[in-house]
């Protein structure tokens, strides 16, 4: 445990959507300064946790508080200190990566940002390609993009949702460095990953979702070699 | 893949597909009920158009009947130029499944072609046209020939369809071609001046009384003949020929790459200074989501321009004018409108965490939307006023009040169905819809009847003397479709339906 409490704290949490329960009492606590991966199957609920977290779905039932702030009564007051990375796309078709970077510079009163987003622009490769529109990219730039953008801000959380998802080892390489500035200038980070190797790569501490719930919490070294493998497939049946 | 060689076999393999994609995509509709009940409404109403004006008082032996016989060639040769500039402004037809789920399964460009024919009916501008002409036409020839007329007129509209999908999908195949884009536009500046030259010069109406069509028109007023069986042979050799030859352009248009498409999407774009607020920030993004898109940019064009032209070919007064601002609007607001929320695509999700108030997302997106609607409709407007001379104060005031509340009108119907039945689309391509074909013929009838009653209405206020009767009738529309605007507002601010519509879009 963390000497200075969760950043992250989500309490039994229920998302259902009409009949279908995505997601079934999870419990999860995440800290200042260090990396937690989410991993599981698909439809484990990983990315519709993620979505709450960023404000994007409302809960159903639970408690969830990101940096002190309730999802449900200050929802704004959560996006202005995450950052989001989702699990799809997450690009306005026809806006470029620089109309998009101003979007979120504006509405997050940011000032001086233009260099941090030229520099984030380079570190990406995306430099050559921030004014055209996004509808254009690959799916890798698209998702080079979409980390880059949940992490401009440098935001007290950081949430990226499958953000190695065919992304070359360049992009790779970029989004580890995100997160380990992330979590040394003291952000919490919250990684969603079918990845087992990235995540444990990226991550300190990795949850294990299974049918909507919570199964295991394991420190990412449990999770590496031929024995974490076999740990963790065992998790998932 | 596209192949180059023509094969009977792959040919009648791709018909077959038809069907397949067919009961693929009646398999998707949401509420069978609903859907069922409305093609019930659809045939039935046909049905009658197509037959009640024969028994009316007057059909087949007045003057009236005879006005209407002879404008009869004429609706044919309008109904074969509707369905061509539709067919041409959305890249060759609409797609019998969209392009972005169609890309993994080997749907042959023919299979393509035939879904588009298949789908050109469920097009109100369409459905309004043939209506119009099988109605005329019973009322025209009255009910001792209306067995031999109706068969005309439906094989008429089907032959002249299949041969609007030819040209559509050649025009299409040259505008993918080298300098395509300037070829197509060059041609279509072409032939509105070439029509308005005739019009102008007083040629338009001797060039009218001869064309072809009256042959087809004459071969079903005099009932069951040999010259009937002529047409009907005809018309459906016409028919069968437009079908199989519309597979070559088609086949051809699909092995070249969407030119003003990727044009639009590799451009780059001049970085604008930081917006002042808030709002404009969202307002620009919108903007750039709209104007950045191929249907958007053509159909506003083709909307804004079309009835401006046919008012000034009319030479309507400016009472009538009153009734284009809600058909322009309504045509604006089916192109993205009714499906406003599909804009941000797959960055839906992204745009909802950002820390902004849901209620000024909303302005946003009204705004934008009102905007493109007032836009299309104020090009309508000049263009039509060209030669209705100078407007009384009246016909001034009814025009405005017309254009200010059928624009609210719309905005608010459409944000409303936006909410309702949000889904996840591409409005990257010309042929794409920003809602299920049949959903679209709903909403665009629903459209069409409240903007042309407000026209109407607006129409009579344009002869009273006062202006400022228009104003006081303006005050209680706007206010009801304020209302209802604001009722959606307040459905928006919930966040699970917004949720719903977010994670809907993004799909």
């Amino acid at each position: 445990m963390s000497e200075s409490g969760p950043v992250v704290e989500v309490r039994d949490l229920h998302v259902r959507f009409g009949d279908v329960e995505a997601v079934s009492g999870v419990d999860l606590e995440a800290y200042a300064g260090r990396a937690t991966g989410l991993l599981g199957r698909n439809g484990a609920g990983k990315s519709t946790t993620m979505r709450v977290l960023a404000g994007v779905v409302p809960p159903t039932a639970g408690t969830v508080r990101v940096a002190g702030y309730d999802i449900r009564t200050q929802a704004i007051d959560v996006k202005r200190v995450i950052g989001y990375c989702p699990d799809v796309g997450g690009l306005v078709p026809r806006a470029t990566p620089w109309e998009h970077l101003q979007l979120s510079a504006r509405l997050r009163r940011l000032h001086d940002w233009e260099p941090r987003a030229r520099d984030l622009l380079e570190r990406f490769e995306l430099g050559d390609v921030a004014n055209r529109a996004a509808g254009g990219f690959s799916h890798g730039m698209g998702r080079r993009l979409s980390v880059l953008l949940a992490a401009m801000h440098e935001p007290q959380v950081l949430l990226l949702d499958e953000p190695f998802d065919g992304v070359d080892p360049i992009g790779v390489e970029a989004t580890l460095d995100v997160i380990g500035d992330a979590r040394a200038r003291g952000a919490c980070v919250l990684v969603s990953t079918h990845l087992r190797e990235l995540a444990i790569q990226a991550c300190g501490e990795v949850l294990v979702l299974r049918g909507g719930s919570r199964v295991a919490t394991l420190a990412a070294t449990e999770m590496s070699g031929e024995e974490g493998a076999r740990a963790y497939r065992s998790l998932l049946d | 893949m596209p192949t180059a060689r023509f094969s009977i076999r792959d040919e009648l393999a791709a018909t077959r597909d038809v069907g397949h994609l067919l009961r693929f995509r009646a398999g998707t509709v949401r509420r069978r009920l609903l859907f069922g009940w409305a093609v019930s409404v659809m045939l039935t109403v046909t049905a009658a158009i197509a037959t009640v004006p024969a028994f009316l008082p007057g059909a087949g032996d007045s003057d009236r009947a005879t006005k209407f016989a002879l404008l009869i060639p004429t609706g044919f040769a309008a109904l074969l130029a509707l369905a061509v500039v539709s067919a041409v402004v959305s890249g060759g037809g609409r797609e019998l499944m969209p392009r972005e789920q169609a890309v993994a399964y080997p749907i042959s460009p023919t299979t393509d072609h035939l879904g588009a024919f298949l789908l050109a009916p469920l097009n109100i501008a369409w459905l309004l046209q043939a209506w119009g002409l099988l109605g005329a036409s019973a009322y025209a020839f009255g009910s001792g020939t209306l067995h031999t007329s109706i068969v005309v007129v439906l094989l008429w509209v089907a032959a002249a369809t299949a041969i609007a999908q030819v040209i559509a999908w050649t025009m299409e195949a040259v505008r993918r071609g080298p300098h395509g884009i300037v070829v197509v536009r060059a041609l279509a500046v072409s032939a509105v001046l070439l029509g308005l030259l005739l019009h102008l010069s007083g040629q338009l109406t001797s060039i009218l009384d001869q064309i072809p069509t009256v042959w087809f028109v004459v071969g079903g007023v005099d009932g069951v003949s040999w010259r009937w069986v002529l047409t009907l042979f005809l018309e459906v050799a016409l028919l069968i020929t437009a079908v199989v030859v519309g597979i070559f352009p088609a086949h051809l248009a699909s092995r070249r790459t969407p030119r003003d498409e990727h044009r639009l999407e590799s451009a780059a774009k001049q970085p604008l200074s930081m917006p002042r607020s808030d709002l404009l920030a969202l307002v620009r993004t919108d903007r750039a989501s709209v104007w950045r898109t191929v249907p958007m940019r053509r159909g506003m064009l083709v909307l804004a321009i079309g009835p401006g032209l046919v008012a000034i070919a009319g030479n309507l007064p400016w009472p009538t004018l009153t009734v284009l601002p809600g058909l322009v609007a309504s045509g604006g607001a089916l192109l993205f409108g009714v499906n406003v929320w599909c804009l941000d695509g797959r960055g839906a999700l992204w745009r909802a965490s950002l820390p902004i108030s849901p209620s000024l997302v909303f302005a946003a997106r009204a705004i934008v939307l009102g905007e493109f609607l007032m836009l299309a409709s104020a090009i309508t407007i000049a263009l039509a006023s060209l030669r209705a001379g100078m407007p009384a104060t009246a016909e001034l005031t009814a025009l405005l009040c017309t254009w200010v509340v059928v624009t609210v009108q719309v905005v608010a119907a459409a944000m409303r169905w936006s909410q309702q039945r949000p889904h996840a689309v591409d409005l990257r391509s010309a042929r794409a819809t920003p809602a299920p074909p049949v959903l679209m013929v709903v909403y665009s009838a629903r459209l069409a009847v409240s903007t042309t009653l407000t026209g109407l209405v607006f129409s009579g206020l344009a002869h009273v003397p006062d202006f400022e009767v228009s104003l006081l009738v303006a005050v209680p529309f706007l206010a009801w479709s304020l209302a209802r605007l604001l009722r959606t507002h307040r459905g928006w601010m919930d966040p699970v339906v917004r949720s719903r519509i977010v994670t809907t879009v993004a799909a």
